[in-house]
């Protein structure tokens, strides 16, 4: 049961990295980029870190919920440096009726 | 864990991470050349979490918690590098 759980959660990762890989691929500029690494993938890969924990001994729950938060408290704040980086050095918006309200 | 999905799983996030390594060589400009290191560090932590959980290795945990890390102050130092050339002012 637990084994099938685990499959379960690393097709569900598998299947949301792969959306967060698409859209970084796909989308015009870095802003939307911004949207699918920082949330698409990083869902992806706490999907993948918690199927690790779910047949695990206690070493290896711990270590995954560890990453777990970490990844919680970084991904934002790495997003908003990047998008502060380039509004600073104004690189354009290329969205289609994208409006800088800044 | 069945055999099947481990090993489907492990090419797929190789397939992966060769599209994220084009996507960091042919990015438009610098901002994205960051984001797409960022996005590769999230495929690397999939795998490495991918391992640890096929035959219960915690080591690899804790070399995806070292990159995390790592990915993070990298991220931010060459962001503040990019805005006023003072990663650490």
């Amino acid at each position: 049961m637990s084994a099938l759980l685990a499959d379960a959660l690393i097709v569900l990762g598998l299947a949301v990295i792969t959306v967060g890989v698409y859209g970084v691929v796909r989308l015009p500029d870095v802003y939307t980029q911004l949207h699918a690494a920082s949330k698409a993938a990083f869902l992806g890969a706490a999907a993948l870190v918690a199927s690790a924990a779910v047949e695990g001994d206690a070493a290896t729950v711990t270590r995954a919920i560890v990453i777990v938060v970490l990844l919680t408290v970084t991904t934002p704040v790495a997003a908003h440096a990047i998008a502060r980086a380039a509004h600073r050095r104004e690189e354009p918006m290329r969205t289609e009726g994208a409006v800088d309200e800044s | 864990m069945s055999n099947l999905v481990f090993y489907g799983a492990l090419v797929w996030l190789a397939v992966l991470l060769g599209v994220v390594v084009v996507r960091l060589s042919t990015a438009g400009s610098a901002t994205q050349r960051i984001l797409a290191l960022d996005l590769l560090t999230l495929v690397l932590i999939g795998l490495l979490a991918l391992a640890a959980g096929e035959d219960q290795r915690a080591y690899a945990l804790d070399a995806a918690l070292a990159l995390a890390l790592l990915s993070f102050v990298a991220t931010l130092a060459a962001c503040r590098y990019l805005e006023d050339r003072k990663p650490f002012g």
